[in-house]
C-alpha cells in the first residue's frame, strides 16, 4: 500500500511528464519534413566545408550535416534536445517532495504512526518514482518507431529502446538529487531549483570539460555515432543515483519530525 | 485486562532541539489498562513526549520504552507502532484519498484491523467512504482520524489532544466512544490535553508536565486525596513562610493571606504552619484543576 500511496502523490507529475515528452517526441517526427523543405534555403552555411567550420559556425554547420536524414534529426531534435532537457526536469520534479513535504501538509505524523520504517517509506517513494521514470524514459521514444512510418520514414525499435535506456540512467541521477535535496526542505521548490540549477551548472561545466559531459550520456550520442551503449556511462550514473538514494535514507533516519 | 505492568515507562528523558529543551529529564510510567491523562501548558512538552514514544524523534537522552521495547530504535519502534494508535493534534490526513480510500489504507497495515468496528465506527460517525477528505471538515476529519485509530486492534491509544477543535457536544461525543472503546478491548489511553474537565471526566491516572518534567503524577483519586490546599489568613501581613516538612508544594503570599498546596495527607505540615499562629486556618480539597494551576503556575 505504500507503492499505492507514493502513486497517488505523484500520478499527474507522471501523466504530465508522460504527456509532454511523448508529444514533444511526437512533434519532432512531424517536424522533420518542414525542415527537410528549409534544408535547400540554408546554402550560405552550408558552403564552408565541415572540417573547415569552427565555432559557432562549425556546430550549425554539423547541425545542418546531422539533420540531414531522419535518424539524425531525430537524434539532434528529439534526443539531444527536447527529451534531455525535459528528461531532466521531469526527473527532478518526480524526485521533489516525499516525507519531509508531507510533514509541511500535517499528515506526516500520520504516515510516521504507520508500523513501516522510513527507509520503507523512503523506498517505497523511490521505486514509485524510478518506475515512473523509466516509463517516461521509454514511451517516448517508442513514440518515434511507430509515427514514423506516417510521413514514410523508419526508425528502429532497438534504436529508441537504447536512447530511452540512456535517458533513463542519466535521468535517475537527476531523480536521486532531487530525492536527496527533499530530505533537507520541506518545500518542492527549493529541491527543485537546486537540482535544476545543479543541471544547467553541469551544462556549463561539460562545454569546459567534455569527459564530464553527463548529457552526452543521456542523450546518446555514442550510440547514435557508433552504435555502442555507453556503458561506462550507464555504471557511472547507476552508482552516483545509488549513493544519492542512500544519503536520501540515512538523513531522513536520523531527521527528527 | 489492567495489570501493574507500565505500558509506557521513560527515564530521564531529554528531547533538546537545538537550544530550546522540550523534555528535561522526564520520568513517567503508565500502566497496562490505563486511562492517563497527560496534562501540561501549551509547549509543556506532551507532543515531544508522544513523539519520541512513537520513534518520530530520537529522544537527546534518556530512555523511552514501549512495550518494553525501545522507542529510539528504529525497528523496535516498528513493533511499538504496530501494538499502538495515534491521533495527532491537527488531524491531517491524505487529502488526495477518499474515506474508503485511506480505511482501505490503513487496514493494510494492521492485520489484527477490526472490520466489525469499522462497521460500527462508520455509522456512528456518519462517515460516508465516498467523501472526499480534503472536504471534510475538522470535527468529521477528527471522527475519521479516532475510527482510523480505535479499528487497529492497537493495544495502546496515543491521542494528542483528541478533542482539540471540537464543539462541546463533538468532544462529549468522542469521549463516550473512548471510553466504550476502552471498557469494551481494555485498550490502554495514553492522551495529552489541556481540558482539565475531559481528563477528570475519563482519567483514572494522570501526569502534570511542566517545562519538560513530569511535575505531578499518579492516580488520579490518589491525588484527590493526597492533595489539600491551607490558607492562612494573618491579623496584619503574612510572614515568609518556609515549610520544612516534606510534600509542600507551593506557597503563595498576598497581603494578609498565605495559601498552600500540600501533596502530603501527613499532620506534619499542619502542625508547622500552625506554628506561624494565623488568625484563621483552613484546610481544603482540591480539584485536578486546582492541582494542575497550582503546579504549573508562574510565580509572578
Amino acid at each position: 500500500m505504500l507503492w499505492q500511496k507514493a502513486w497517488r502523490e505523484t500520478r499527474w507529475r507522471f501523466m504530465s511528464a508522460l504527456l509532454v515528452l511523448t508529444m514533444m517526441a511526437g512533434s519532432n517526427v512531424f517536424d522533420y519534413l518542414a525542415t527537410q523543405r528549409l534544408l535547400p534555403h540554408l546554402t550560405a552555411t552550408t558552403e564552408t566545408p565541415v572540417a573547415e567550420a569552427s565555432g559557432l559556425a562549425g556546430m550549425i554547420r554539423e547541425a545542418i550535416e546531422l539533420q540531414k536524414d531522419f535518424r539524425g534529426f531525430i537524434w539532434y531534435q528529439a534526443f539531444r534536445q527536447n527529451l534531455t532537457q525535459m528528461g531532466v526536469f521531469f526527473a527532478v520534479l518526480l524526485g521533489c517532495g516525499g516525507l519531509l513535504h508531507e510533514s509541511s501538509k500535517g499528515s506526516a505524523l500520520f504516515t510516521l504512526s504507520l508500523p513501516v520504517t522510513r527507509k520503507q517509506l523512503l523506498g517505497a517513494r523511490a521505486g514509485t518514482g524510478l518506475a515512473q521514470l523509466f516509463a517516461i524514459a521509454m514511451v517516448p521514444p517508442l513514440a518515434i518507431p511507430l509515427l514514423a512510418p506516417s510521413i514514410g520514414q523508419h526508425f528502429t525499435i532497438v534504436d529508441a529502446l537504447a536512447h530511452g535506456l540512456c535517458l533513463f540512467f542519466v535521468g535517475a541521477v537527476f531523480f536521486s538529487l532531487a530525492s536527496f535535496l527533499s530530505t533537507m526542505f520541506t518545500d518542492i521548490w527549493r529541491p527543485m531549483l537546486i537540482a535544476i540549477g545543479i543541471a544547467c551548472a553541469l551544462a556549463v561545466v561539460s562545454f569546459a570539460v567534455p569527459p564530464l559531459n553527463i548529457f552526452s550520456v543521456m542523450n546518446g550520442e555514442s550510440y547514435f555515432k557508433t552504435g555502442s551503449l555507453p556503458w561506462a556511462g550507464f555504471l557511472t550514473s547507476a552508482v552516483i543515483a545509488t549513493a544519492l538514494l542512500y544519503s536520501a535514507a540515512e538523513t531522513m533516519e536520523r531527521r527528527d519530525f | 485486562m489492567a495489570s501493574d505492568r507500565a505500558v509506557i515507562e521513560t527515564a530521564g528523558l531529554w528531547k533538546c532541539y537545538d537550544d530550546v529543551e522540550a523534555l528535561r529529564g522526564l520520568d513517567l510510567q503508565v500502566p497496562s489498562g490505563s486511562i492517563f491523562g497527560f496534562l501540561g501548558k501549551n509547549g509543556a512538552g506532551k507532543t515531544t513526549t508522544i513523539k519520541v514514544l512513537l520513534g518520530m524523534s530520537r529522544p537527546t537522552r534518556g530512555e523511552a520504552h514501549v512495550f518494553g521495547h525501545s522507542s529510539a530504535e528504529s525497528h523496535s519502534s516498528v513493533e511499538i507502532r504496530r501494538r499502538s494508535a495515534f491521533v495527532s493534534d491537527e488531524k491531517d490526513l491524505y487529502d488526495y484519498m477518499t474515506v474508503g480510500e485511506i480505511v482501505a489504507f490503513t487496514r493494510s497495515f494492521y492485520p489484527r484491523w477490526r472490520g466489525d468496528l469499522e462497521q460500527q465506527y462508520l455509522r456512528k460517525f456518519d462517515l460516508q467512504l465516498s467523501r472526499n477528505i480534503k472536504g471534510l471538515s475538522r470535527g468529521t476529519r477528527t471522527k475519521l482520524a479516532m475510527l482510523l485509530a480505535l479499528c487497529r486492534g492497537a493495544e495502546l491509544l496515543l491521542l494528542d489532544e483528541p478533542t482539540s477543535g471540537l464543539d462541546p457536544a463533538m468532544a462529549e461525543d468522542m469521549l463516550q466512544a473512548l471510553v466504550a472503546h476502552v471498557g469494551r478491548e481494555g485498550s490502554t489511553v495514553f492522551f495529552s490535553s489541556h481540558q482539565l474537565s475531559e481528563v477528570e471526566q475519563i482519567a483514572d491516572h494522570v501526569a502534570i508536565i511542566d517545562q519538560g518534567q513530569a511535575i505531578v503524577a499518579g492516580a488520579l483519586d490518589d491525588l484527590r486525596s493526597q492533595y489539600q490546599r491551607i490558607h492562612l489568613v494573618f491579623e496584619n501581613d503574612a510572614p515568609e513562610i518556609k515549610v520544612r516538612a516534606a510534600g509542600t508544594h507551593r506557597v503563595r503570599r498576598q497581603g494578609r493571606v498565605v495559601t498552600i498546596l500540600s501533596s502530603s495527607r501527613g499532620d506534619a505540615v499542619i502542625e508547622e504552619l500552625r506554628g506561624y499562629k494565623p488568625a484563621t486556618f483552613e484546610v481544603s480539597p482540591v480539584t485536578l484543576k486546582d492541582i494542575f494551576l497550582e503546579s504549573v503556575r508562574t510565580e509572578a
